[in-house]
């Protein structure tokens, strides 16, 4: 059945949409990642303008985040304080994020910086996150694992503005969480996602939070985020295509609801693992773009 | 039979249709189109338009049909590869380009008339006439980008030569299925059709078919562009009540 898309101005097939929908929701559900870095490259390849995909699915991601967070909340797997300070972060970010947009814009490099950066941080932190885990599923399997420490000490936790996460079972200072949140407000804005799968790492690895938390946390931001970007991207670009928005976020209320029942049944390492390979895979399809020969070095833009 | 029938039928139709048609050359070509109006529902997917027409022709006389869409702005854009990565170098503005460009004839168009005439009345596609580019360029430099222009115009479907496809009917009738693409721009667009005969114009005529999105679809677009703001609040709080109700149906099953 094909739906016609005001703004994107074109017929879509509507249970394609659905579908790809639900399968994003539940990743998302599974591993607490917005599911923007898979769905906006997914939309462009079915022939949607750029823009439209990136605000359009902003807004969708506002549906299954609040309908994840409310689970997690239910079995009380969101911590809201840290939620907050990476939120105060997240909003200081996305403001420089949109001073960078315009300038690279402007120079004409817009492009090429948001192709490189989203493989740099897909590479690293999918390889990190791979590594890691798969060393611990095979120190489990062997048996090794011994519990000692909740998490590791580094030089984060030397630093002052210290406070205590009750949830998180942390005492720990609110400069990594605000940075944090600078951090993925900046690539929020310059490449229009929620920021979760940078966020979902950076609270494991960096702040040492419990996997059980990680996801509904990054859900509760990705809320704010995304819920900033649809309007800040209706009201300056008219973009946001309000009928793929819902047919995509008819699939993902779906598949979020069944990917967090999922995830009580796996490991956070094995949670980990099958993440860290969807953020490899998304950054080698990312990388061939950028390094393999065009069929046509010459494109086209329809300009408004 | 069924011949006789169709004549009679387009005899009729031609009453009808000179009044509505201004003919350019001399009156003896008319035709109509099947509508005039294409309205973009939520269900579009593509229109098809019959075209149909009768003439006073002689054997071996031709036919040329031209539908041109609404002109605009088109950038293209040419990658290079710097340090191991393609990346967008250069691009060149072409303004006044139509956004969708049809042609259909009933035989080969070099065969039809000379190559003023296919230049004069923009029968070939690599020799449209276009508005000013935002750069000034050498002639050679210049071609390369236009041809490139015309190569992506086509693979996204925009542009469209169509020769042999026009059937000609006991050089009196013609008649011309118009496919227009799910993807189609809205606004005017201009249909014409030519008639030759040896290689010479003997008539013409122009009409015309709207191109408007309707229903819903008309009704977002336009609330999208006018009140903006509130349209994307809209959208946040639409989204955030689908997520809050498929929760507390998910919570009861």
């Amino acid at each position: 059945m094909h739906i016609y898309l005001p703004i994107a101005e074109q017929p879509i097939n509507a249970f394609i949409v659905i579908g790809i929908g639900s399968l994003v929701g539940i990743i998302m559900g599974m591993v607490g990642i917005g599911g923007g870095f898979l769905l906006t490259p997914l939309m462009i390849f079915l022939g949607i303008p750029s823009p439209v995909a990136v605000a359009s699915v902003a807004n969708q991601l506002v549906a299954p985040s609040v309908s994840g967070v409310l689970s997690y909340w239910k079995s009380s797997n969101v911590d809201f304080k840290m939620g907050i300070i990476l939120l105060v972060g997240g909003f200081i970010g996305s403001s420089i994020g949109v001073l960078i947009f315009n300038f690279l814009n402007n120079i004409g490099q817009l492009d090429l910086v948001i192709k490189l950066s989203y493989f740099l941080f897909l590479s690293i932190i999918g390889t990190i996150m791979f590594v890691e885990s798969f060393r611990l599923i095979l120190k489990v399997r062997r048996g090794k694992i011994s519990r000692g420490k909740l998490h590791q000490h580094n030089w984060l936790h030397g630093l002052p503005f210290k406070t205590r996460f009750r949830k998180s079972k942390l005492y720990i200072s609110i400069i990594p969480p605000i940075l944090i949140g600078v951090i993925v407000g900046v690539l929020a804005a310059l490449m229009g996602i929620g920021g979760g799968f940078i966020i979902v790492p950076a609270m494991i690895y960096l702040l040492g939070m419990p996997t059980s938390l990680v996801v509904g946390t990054s859900l509760f931001q990705i809320i704010f985020v995304a819920s900033n970007t649809t309007i800040l991207q209706a009201s300056q670009n008219q973009t946001v295509d309000i009928i793929l928005a819902f047919l995509l976020l008819l699939g993902s209320v779906i598949g979020v609801q069944i990917g967090s029942k999922f995830s009580n049944y796996l490991k956070g390492e094995h949670l980990r693992l099958f993440l860290s390979i969807i953020i490899l895979i998304v950054g080698f399809i990312l990388l061939s773009d950028l390094i393999l020969t065009p069929s046509d070095l010459y494109s086209i833009v329809v300009l408004k | 039979m069924n011949t006789v029938f169709k004549l009679i039928f387009l005899k009729i139709m031609f009453l009808f249709v000179s009044v509505n048609f201004k003919a350019v050359a001399k009156e003896d070509i008319v035709a109509d189109l099947s509508k005039n109006k294409v309205e973009i529902s939520t269900t579009f997917s593509g229109a098809e338009i019959l075209l149909f027409g009768a003439y006073e022709g002689k054997k071996n006389d031709d036919i040329i049909v031209v539908v041109s869409g609404p002109r605009g702005k088109i950038k293209v854009e040419k990658r290079e590869r710097k340090l191991g990565i393609w990346v967008t170098s250069k691009s060149l503005i072409f303004h006044k380009v139509p956004k969708y460009y049809y042609i259909a004839s009933n035989r080969q168009i070099d065969k039809i008339t000379n190559v003023e005439e296919i230049k004069d009345k923009n029968l070939n596609l690599s020799n449209l006439k276009l508005g000013k580019v935002n750069k000034k360029l050498d002639l050679k430099e210049f071609n390369y980008w236009r041809r490139s222009l015309t190569r992506n115009m086509v693979k996204k479907n925009f542009w469209k030569v169509e020769e042999n496809s026009i059937s000609l009917n006991k050089n009196t009738l013609f008649r011309k299925t118009l496919t227009l693409p799910s993807n189609v721009t809205t606004g005017l667009f201009l249909v014409k059709i030519l008639h030759y005969r040896n290689g010479v114009l003997i008539s013409e005529e122009e009409s015309k078919i709207n191109i408007t999105k309707s229903g819903i679809s008309a009704k977002i677009y336009k609330i999208s562009q006018e009140y903006s703001t509130l349209y994307g609040i809209f959208a946040v709080v639409l989204a955030v009540f689908i997520g809050w109700l498929s929760n507390v149906i998910f919570r009861r099953v």
